[in-house]
């Protein structure tokens, strides 16, 4: 559906994107993943022309689009801001596309009722401003206004940030739901990966204007295949070398010379080791407690490690009380040490 | 080749070169090139013998009496700077820092030099203290011994400047002192400090940047005073370049090049003035860090004498400013004779000042009574001042709009060339002419092309005639456009990056999109600069005066005419009526254009809708309420 063959982009000495390439399938929920600066919004703006890369090609559908102008690519977008037009109502916002595709004045009405439909928006709402709408309706009108142009292909850039959590969480379900129901090829953006791991199909994890790992949710938080990567997605131990040593002295048979990482929900407080598993000794410095689950800061005399166990009402740990933490050292993800800020290509 | 020429010559690349083309005629031409003349006009002396003597005005200034008028200007600008900031900060704090009975009575009054100003208030004050006006008229009634000339030159200036110049104190100094965190002031009486203490160590300091960003811009403006040293008789720089403007070599020595030389050391004080503001602006502000700012709360003055005083204090002041308003209103509808006498007649009332006509009776003499016909006439029916009124409406609203479009399309640009130096040499371009006093822009423009030898303009001579006109209109439009730049910049920050990207993708082209969704985001905002270039220039004197002539005599100059005293014969009869009426017409006028900016251009499409939905609703209860009585009095 998209290819992204070896795309590099510049802004002048910088070089925004190196070498990237992606092939995104069709109806798919693709994510770009990453922090801040990493080069998934540049590469976001290279599919929908907005940035024209030094080389490398985009194709949509076997089409190469990458000299096609932006309003020739048929690609639908949803910005950060939504980029509503503030002086227009929510109808003449969903028919601007329409209206410069000169389409006739019944053919814009009928279009534009059965989108705002499809994403659950009233006549009423048609004829408000969209400063009077909420965030959710604001982003309803966003993809319908993409959307009814008749797009192969909609690009979102990171439209859940300007929420409150709550709001958040509420749309990402509905998000998914249109998608599903739309069945169109989606590229979306974000830093929240959170958000990424449960929107997406596939997810492609950024760094450094460089494509670290490509791969399902499962596959990029339970295999993350570079530092990186493991770093980036969920909360994680590096284990430090006391505590390799520690967990070899019990017959874990960790890599001393690699970088070993452990998930928190990976460890447990005080239950009978299997075989295999190791036990190490700490006290229990600082308890959080966040209802569903509880998170325990051990100390384990090298280091503090962090451990989330599943809030069973009963199996409640003190601060300062004595515990073993049990390690599966299949768990651990283990990789080769890189310089600081190097990147895995 | 033929490829890139059909680039070349695409509209928009065509678009772009005519942009360029245009700027840059409009900044060398009405610019730099006229100020430029009057900068070497000073040395384009000669002598008694005729001979050519570049430094003779120099040489004129250092011994002659020429310095009296810097001397004069800077003794006004130092002692505005002291009472303006005296009366301002007073009646700011007495509004929004003290708690004052009757404060928001008191705001009205003080805000009222915001719809009347300039040869309007001058007038106004004029009519109240003047040697005929009413309240001298009054004094000298009660104690003849009273001098009835007591307001004219430097006090009358430095008084009815004073109040004229506290405006921008009312909007910046009030939005800054609300801007406030009353929390710092609670954390300050928290620790022991009397409500005088936080004024003085908590809140002040926190005004300083903008009370010297005031300081500064009253500064200029006494320096560049003109009507009020004008009409009340006060020998400063800018009158004595309009009357050297007008002199020729046959009356005085060299008076061109005198008046060039004036205006640029109007100039000089200007660049040198506005260099510390900007330097100092750079600085930066005090922002509040607080995440959750209060709002100031008012501060009660617990000592009874203060108090008593702090209200007394407060109510002259608003005597001061309301008294020429309510006389002149009240005045405006009064008869002829009864302003003339300058004494309430409260049996008779009328329009006349405004809309009528009336004969009036008068000896001749030969000894006869002879009619003549419109000899007492309103604003709107006398002819001289209904000339005035439509040639600087029609000059003010057209150089309002260029401004505004020039000012449009060249930011426009510039957001699009950000980084670029094409954008930033725009931009300073348009800024050039606030370095530069208005005085001194007008008079290049009266000498530079008072010639037929200006090819640029087609060797026509623009002060000739009616050509004044386009004059005017081109000096209205320069000296606005820092102004509308800086107001219309502001408003293009508004415009989210993203909307452009949107309406890119959804096809539209960069006309379409500038038109259709820019254009309108930015529209409030044009209209409102719109609105206050025109309430400035409508009934602005300064550049009115330097261009005077026949073809040019526009509002402003018409009611300096008015000032003059009432004739038996010609159109000044009645000019004390026809003033009246004309400031209250500008308060008028003023009034709706800052509702129509303030309170109408502030609603944006929801706010629109909003009140169409709540006007609709009334509108169908109105109805139901109609037809409810109508089916119950068919029933009955």
């Amino acid at each position: 559906m998209i290819k992204l063959n070896n795309i590099v982009v510049k802004f002048g000495d910088f070089t925004a994107l190196h070498d990237i390439n992606v092939h995104v399938k069709e109806g798919e929920f693709f994510t770009f993943l990453g922090p801040s600066g990493c080069g998934k919004t540049t590469t976001l703006r290279t599919i929908t022309g907005f940035i024209e890369p030094v080389s490398g090609s985009v194709v949509v559908k076997d089409r190469d689009i990458t000299h096609v102008p932006i309003e020739k690519r048929n690609i639908g977008i949803v910005f950060q801001s939504y980029a509503l037009f503030p002086t227009m109502t929510v109808y003449d916002n969903i028919a601007f596309g329409l209206k410069i595709q000169k389409l006739k004045k019944d053919e814009i009405d009928k279009k534009v009722r059965d989108i705002a439909k499809k994403v659950d928006l009233s006549d009423e709402q048609l004829q408000k401003a969209v400063s009077q709408l909420s965030g959710g309706q604001q982003q309803r009108v966003a993809i319908a206004r993409a959307l009814v142009t008749g797009p192969a292909i909609i690009c979102m850039d990171e439209p859940l940030s300007n929420l409150d959590a709550k709001l958040r969480v509420q749309l990402r379900n509905e998000l998914k739901k249109m998608q599903k129901d739309f069945g169109i090829t989606t590229i979306y953006v974000t830093h929240d990966q959170e958000e990424a791991l449960t929107l997406s199909d596939r997810i492609a994890v950024f760094n450094k204007g460089y494509i670290e790992q490509i791969g399902t949710p499962n596959e990029v938080y339970n295999f993350s295949k570079t530092e990186f990567v493991c770093n980036f997605i969920g909360d994680i131990n590096r284990l430090s070398d006391e505590v390799v040593k520690q967990a070899n002295a019990a017959g874990a048979k960790l890599d001393p010379a690699k970088h070993n990482y452990v998930r928190l929900e990976r460890l447990h407080v005080n239950v009978e080791p299997r075989p295999g598993q190791v036990a190490l000794d700490g006290v229990v410095t600082v308890r959080e407690y966040y209802g569903l689950y509880i998170k325990y800061y051990i100390d384990l005399g090298s280091q503090t490690i962090k451990v989330i166990e599943k809030n069973d009402g009963v199996r409640i740990y003190e601060e300062g009380q004595a515990v073993q933490v049990i390690l599966d050292p299949a768990d651990v993800m283990a990789y080769e040490p890189t310089q600081e800020g190097e990147v895995a290509k | 080749m033929s490829q890139t020429l059909g680039k070349k010559l695409h509209p928009e690349w065509l678009l772009r070169v005519f942009g360029i083309a245009f700027f840059a005629y409009l900044f060398f031409g009405f610019m730099l090139l006229p100020c430029l003349n009057t900068l070497t006009s000073i040395f384009n002396t000669t002598n008694a013998a005729g001979e050519r003597d570049p430094f003779a005005v120099i040489r004129f200034f250092m011994a002659g009496t020429m310095g009296k008028y810097v001397w004069n200007s800077l003794k006004l600008a130092v002692l505005l700077v002291i009472t303006v900031n005296v009366v301002g900060i007073s009646i700011v704090l007495l509004t929004e820092y003290f708690d004052i009975k009757g404060a928001k009575i008191l705001r009205l009054g003080y805000m009222t030099t915001m719809i009347y100003s300039g040869v309007a208030l001058v007038t106004g004050y004029m009519f109240l203290y003047a040697s005929d006006g009413i309240l001298t008229t009054a004094l000298k009634n009660a104690f003849p011994a009273f001098n009835p000339n007591w307001f004219s030159g430097f006090n009358a200036v430095l008084f009815t400047m004073t109040f004229a110049c506290t405006s921008n104190h009312m909007l910046f100094l009030r939005n800054a002192i609300r801007g406030i965190d009353y929390n710092t002031v609670e954390a300050a009486r928290n620790m022991g400090a009397n409500p005088f203490k936080v004024l003085w160590k908590v809140v002040l300091p926190t005004l300083i940047p903008t009370l010297f960003s005031l300081t500064v811009m009253t500064f200029i403006t006494g320096l560049c005073a003109m009507s009020a040293p004008t009409l009340l008789g006060y020998d400063s720089i800018n009158p004595e370049i309009v009357r050297l403007a007008g002199s020729s070599t046959a009356d005085e020595a060299f008076p061109q090049a005198r008046a060039a030389l004036l205006s640029i050391i109007l100039a000089m004080f200007t660049i040198v003035l506005l260099t510390v503001l900007s330097a100092y602006e750079r600085k930066g502000h005090y922002l509040s860090v607080s995440k959750t700012k209060a709002r100031l709360q008012k501060q009660k003055i617990n000592n009874p004498v203060a108090n008593v005083l702090a209200h007394i204090y407060a109510y002259v002041l608003f005597i001061i400013y309301m008294t020429p308003v309510v006389m002149i209103i009240i005045f405006s509808f009064q008869t002829y004779s009864a302003i003339r006498m300058k004494k309430l007649d409260l049996s008779h009332w009328t329009l006349i000042n405004f809309f009528g006509q009336e004969d009036y009776q008068y000896l001749t003499s030969r000894g006869k009574y002879k009619t003549r016909v419109g000899s007492v006439s309103g604003v709107f029916s006398n002819e001289a001042t209904l000339g005035g009124i439509k040639l600087s409406f029609i000059l003010s609203a057209l150089a309002a709009a260029l401004a505004c479009v020039i000012v449009v399309v060249a930011v426009n640009y510039m957001f699009k060339k950000k980084n670029k130096g094409s954008g930033v040499v725009l931009e300073y371009a348009l800024l050039f002419p606030w370095l530069l006093p208005t005085i001194l822009i007008c008079y290049s423009y009266r000498t530079y092309f008072n010639s037929n030898a200006v090819w640029y303009v087609g060797n026509t001579n623009l002060y000739y005639a009616q050509n004044v006109r386009f004059l005017i209109v081109m000096a209205y439009t320069v000296t606005k456009l820092p102004f509308s730049l800086r107001m219309i910049k502001a408003s293009f920050y508004t415009i989210d990056e993203e909307l452009e990207d949107a309406a890119r993708n959804l096809g539209s082209s960069p006309i379409r999109t500038f038109l259709r969704v820019k254009l309108p985001i930015i529209l409030p905002s044009v209209l409102a600069v719109f609105a206050l270039n025109f309430n400035a220039l409508f009934t602005e004197y300064d550049m009115s005066a330097t261009f005077a002539s026949t073809y040019g005599t526009s509002y402003a100059m018409v009611i300096q005419a008015m000032c003059a005293e009432e004739g038996l014969y010609g159109y000044n009869i009645n000019a004390s009526g026809r003033r009246c009426a004309s400031t209250v017409f500008i308060m008028l006028v003023s009034g709706l254009i800052l509702y129509l900016v303030y309170g109408v251009g502030a609603r944006d499409l929801g706010d629109r809708l909003e009140i169409r939905d709540r006007r609709r609703k009334r509108v169908e209860a109105l109805r139901a309420k109609f037809s409810k009585g109508k089916a119950e009095r068919a029933d009955a």
